[in-house]
C-alpha cells in the first residue's frame, strides 16, 4: 500500500516490494540478503534472531486479521471438537500456530489433541473445501475466500482468545540497520501512514481493496474488500509499534510449544527506534488519482 | 529487393518485434536498475505474502 501510494502520488518509491508464497522463502531470502526487509510472522522472526540470523523487527504488519476456519456444515462447532482433528497451520513458527494452542488450553484440551499440518497460506482454502483438513488457522484474506465461497465459518477470531492479537512483523537486516537507518525511517512511516490511513475508515478500506488486489496480491479485490470492510475491526492497521508485553507473550507461548529453545530478551529482537520515530505522523492524504501530501 | 532479402529483413524485423516485447513484458527494470546502483544508494527489497 504505501508502495502504491508513494508511487502514484509522490511520484517516487523508496523500496521494491517482492511478492512471496510463504515465509520459508522470506526467510532464506533474508538470510541470503536477496531481501533487506520483509514482512514475516513474529515468532519466525523471533526463532531466526535467537539462531543468531542478524535481523531486528522495527514494526507490526497490523493487528487482529487470523482466524480459525472450520467447514460451515461440519461438525465442528466449538474449540473443543478440535480434539481428533486437522488443523492447517502456515507454520510452526507462527502465531497462527499459537493461537490454536493457547485456544486449546483454555478450553482443556491438550494441543497433542490436534495434528497441525503446516501449509502455504493460498493451500487451505481449497484443501478445506476438499475435506483435506478439518480447520485451518490462518490470517486474512483466507478466512474471507472461505467465508465467500460458502463452505467456510469462522470458528473464532484470534483477538477472542488474544486480545491485541500480532501476526505479521516487519524485520529489517542488522546491515540495512546500520547503514541506512534514514531509509529504515522512510519505510517504518510510510506503513505508519498507510495504517493511519485504511483506519479512517471504510471507504479508504474499499479503495485499498481495489489497488492491492490488483496490483499486488493479485486476488479478486472483492475478496479483499470482504476482509477489509465486513467488519473493520477483523484487521486493524494502527497501533502497530512493538510492545514488550505482546513479545513477551509470544515468547512464553514459543517456549511453551518447543518452538524457541531460550529466552531471548526483547531488546535483543527488536529495534523500537523507527517506531518511536512515527509518533505524531499523519495519514497520507491520498485520493484516488490525486496527489498527496 | 529479392525475395530472399525479404526474408531476411522480415525475419530480422520479426526478431526485433519479440526482442522488444520480451524486454518490455518480462524484465522487471526496478530490479535490474536497482542492482546496477552503488550499495548505499540501492532501494530495499521488501519482501510479503498476499496475507493481512
Amino acid at each position: 500500500m504505501t508502495d502504491y501510494i508513494a508511487r502514484h502520488s509522490l511520484g517516487e518509491n523508496s523500496f521494491i516490494p517482492r511478492k512471496f508464497q510463504g515465509f520459508p522463502e522470506i526467510k532464506e531470502a533474508l538470510i541470503g540478503n536477496r531481501m533487506q526487509a520483509g514482512f514475516m510472522v513474529a515468532p519466525m522472526a523471533m526463532a531466526l534472531r535467537a539462531q543468531g540470523v542478524p535481523i531486528k523487527i522495527v514494526y507490526l504488519g497490523h493487528r487482529s486479521g487470523s482466524a480459525v476456519v472450520v467447514q460451515k456444515d461440519g461438525p465442528i462447532r466449538g474449540v473443543r471438537d478440535l480434539a481428533g482433528r486437522t488443523v492447517a497451520i502456515p507454520s510452526r513458527f507462527s502465531d497462527e500456530y499459537l493461537i490454536v494452542r493457547r485456544a486449546l488450553k483454555r478450553e482443556g484440551v491438550p494441543a497433542e489433541a490436534v495434528r497441525f499440518l503446516e501449509m502455504a497460506p493460498p493451500d487451505v482454502v481449497g484443501a478445506l473445501a476438499a475435506g483435506a483438513i478439518d480447520a485451518f488457522s490462518m490470517g486474512e484474506p483466507f478466512p474471507s475466500q472461505s467465508e465467500m465461497m460458502g463452505f467456510g465459518r469462522i470458528l473464532f477470531p484470534a483477538q477472542r482468545y488474544w486480545p491485541d492479537y500480532m501476526s505479521c512483523v516487519l524485520v529489517v537486516r542488522e546491515d540495512a540497520i546500520d547503514r541506512r537507518p534514514a531509509a529504515v525511517q522512510t519505510l517504518v512511516d510510510g506503513i505508519a501512514r498507510s495504517g493511519l490511513w485504511l483506519d479512517e475508515g471504510k471507504p479508504h478500506r474499499e479503495h485499498a481493496a481495489d489497488f492491492v488486489g490488483r496490483y499486488y496480491f493479485n486476488q479478486p479485490p472483492e475478496l479483499l474488500r470482504w476482509a477489509l470492510t465486513k467488519d473493520l475491526q477483523r484487521v486493524i492497521y494502527t497501533r502497530l509499534s512493538p510492545r514488550k508485553a505482546d513479545f513477551d507473550l509470544v515468547r512464553d507461548l514459543m517456549l511453551e510449544a518447543g518452538t524457541l529453545d531460550r529466552p531471548v530478551q526483547f531488546e535483543e529482537y527488536v529495534d523500537v527506534r523507527f517506531a518511536e520515530g512515527t509518533v505524531g505522523l499523519t495519514p497520507w492524504d491520498f485520493e484516488a488519482g490525486g496527489r498527496t501530501r | 529487393m529479392t525475395t530472399g532479402k525479404r526474408i531476411a529483413a522480415a525475419a530480422a524485423g520479426w526478431v526485433a518485434l519479440v526482442s522488444g516485447a520480451h524486454l518490455a513484458l518480462n524484465v522487471d527494470w526496478s530490479v535490474a536498475l536497482n542492482d546496477r546502483q552503488p550499495l548505499d544508494k540501492r532501494k530495499f527489497y521488501v519482501a510479503y505474502i498476499p496475507v493481512t
